[in-house]
């Protein structure tokens, strides 16, 4: 029991002397510190030397810090140059090089082009997509419910007196132009940018569109007048004739204004009055945008080539 | 009948029927030949300051006797009556415009206006 008394006793002593000669080799944590960064061996001498002393006293956040990782502190003093690039192992060969990094911080000439290069690239993205949209808006404000409706079927003649139906237009772009051949000066000049239109946009996009002009005056443009009439202009051109009735609900569908009277004498003279737009309708017969007359051929065959270039769906080019 | 001023002038040649009975209509050379006869007959109405041709007709045939015929020999009667009262509409254009100027109004260019229906379309 003594033995146990005096053993226990001698164990308390012991474990004193130890933390005791603990303290010796080691009298503050704080005194450490200054060594390490003294001198980088040493640290790591010291630290190895102390790698028991976190299990003892795990709460000491100096020791803990020191003794984790031994290496990296010696790794971190190396590196302590590029500060601000840390995982970037590159080293300066003179110190001109290294003042003229810091001069210019993280930029330098590629990296200030590639940076003007994607802001114009940007730029010009968003500008186009931007103008796509609008189109987009303009080509899609006639489809589907509660929209404004223009064109529609009809059943006209063409110049070579066979039928021609709003069947015989989709497949392609149409371009419809309505006038008359007895028409003073506006509809020569609009017909002639229309062959202006049909070249560049041939040009451009192909065989993509079907222009179609569309008479206003029935009584006089019979379809051997419109052929002898548009083959002044563009062989390409179909021009589309009927009688007064069948012209009358073909202007209507296209919100076409027009004032042939109904019942006209052969060889009496007279003029029509008539909407000036062109209307441009998609591959499916429906209506995207009028092509007024403030637009030159170049402006409005840019417009055309536009909305084709926009057309997912199927696109006759032949 | 409207069309027999096609039939004398320079181009000579009366409206020809057409094959299936209609009449056809003035082509190319007869077109410029009719713009030719009026550009002619209102450069004469300009030099004597005359706009209106169809309320001041005595005025204009008397002063412009050789320009008034070549123009009604070159374009139909619906053409004239069409490009004379087109000319008091220009000018009457013309002079709003100068008005409007002179009250500091700017032209817009039809290209901005069209950007312009399309930004407010969008």
């Amino acid at each position: 029991m003594a033995c146990a008394f005096s053993g226990s006793s001698q164990c308390l002593r012991q474990t004193n002397l130890v933390t005791a000669s603990l303290r010796a080799t080691r009298p503050s944590p704080y005194a450490y510190t200054p060594q390490f960064h003294s001198s980088s061996t040493a640290a790591v001498g010291k630290a190895s030397d102390l790698v028991i002393t976190p299990r003892t006293r795990p709460g000491h956040p100096q020791l803990s810090c020191c003794t984790r990782c031994p290496s990296a502190i010696s790794r971190s003093r190396t590196q302590s140059f590029s500060s601000s690039f840390p995982r970037r192992s590159k080293t300066y060969q003179t110190v001109e090089q290294a003042k003229a990094r810091n001069k210019l911080g993280p930029f330098s000439w590629p990296a200030g082009i590639l940076f003007l290069l994607a802001g114009v690239g940007m730029t010009f993205y968003f500008r186009s997509e931007k103008e796509r949209m609008q189109r987009k808006r303009i080509a899609e404000m006639t489809k589907g419910i509660g929209k404004p409706k223009v064109g529609g079927e009809f059943e006209l003649v063409d110049q070579d007196g066979r039928r021609f139906t709003s069947e015989d237009m989709t497949g392609k772009y149409a371009l419809i132009y309505f006038g008359f051949t007895h028409c003073p000066d506006i509809c020569p000049e609009e017909l002639d940018k229309m062959a202006g239109m049909i070249d560049r946009v041939k040009q451009r996009a192909g065989n993509v569109l079907r222009p179609i002009v569309i008479s206003c005056d029935p009584a006089r443009d019979t379809p051997a007048v419109m052929k002898k009439y548009l083959d002044e202009f563009h062989p390409d051109m179909i021009g589309l004739t009927g009688t007064w009735d069948q012209i009358k609900a073909t202007c209507k569908a296209y919100r076409v204004y027009f004032s042939t009277p109904p019942d006209v004498k052969p060889g009496q003279d007279y003029l029509v009055d008539h909407s000036i737009y062109f209307y441009l309708m998609d591959p499916d017969g429906d209506f995207v945008e009028a092509i007024g007359r403030q637009f030159s051929a170049d402006e409005a065959a840019k417009l055309i080539c536009d909305h084709v270039g926009d057309w997912k769906g199927k696109l006759d080019k032949n | 009948m409207g069309w027999l001023p096609f039939s004398g002038g320079s181009s000579n040649q009366g409206p020809r029927p057409s094959s299936d009975g209609a009449f056809e209509a003035p082509g190319r050379d007869q077109r410029a030949h009719c713009w030719e006869a009026r550009d002619e007959y209102f450069r004469c109405l300009d030099r004597h300051d005359i706009i209106d041709s169809i309320q001041d007709g005595k005025k204009a045939a008397a002063t412009c006797s050789k320009e008034t015929l070549a123009f009604e020999q070159n374009c139909a009667t619906s053409w004239v009556k069409y490009f004379k009262q087109r000319r008091v509409a220009d000018a009457k254009k013309a002079a709003t415009l100068r008005q409007l100027e002179a009250e500091g109004a700017g032209q817009i260019p039809a290209a901005e206006m069209e950007r312009n229906k399309r930004a407010s379309v969008a």
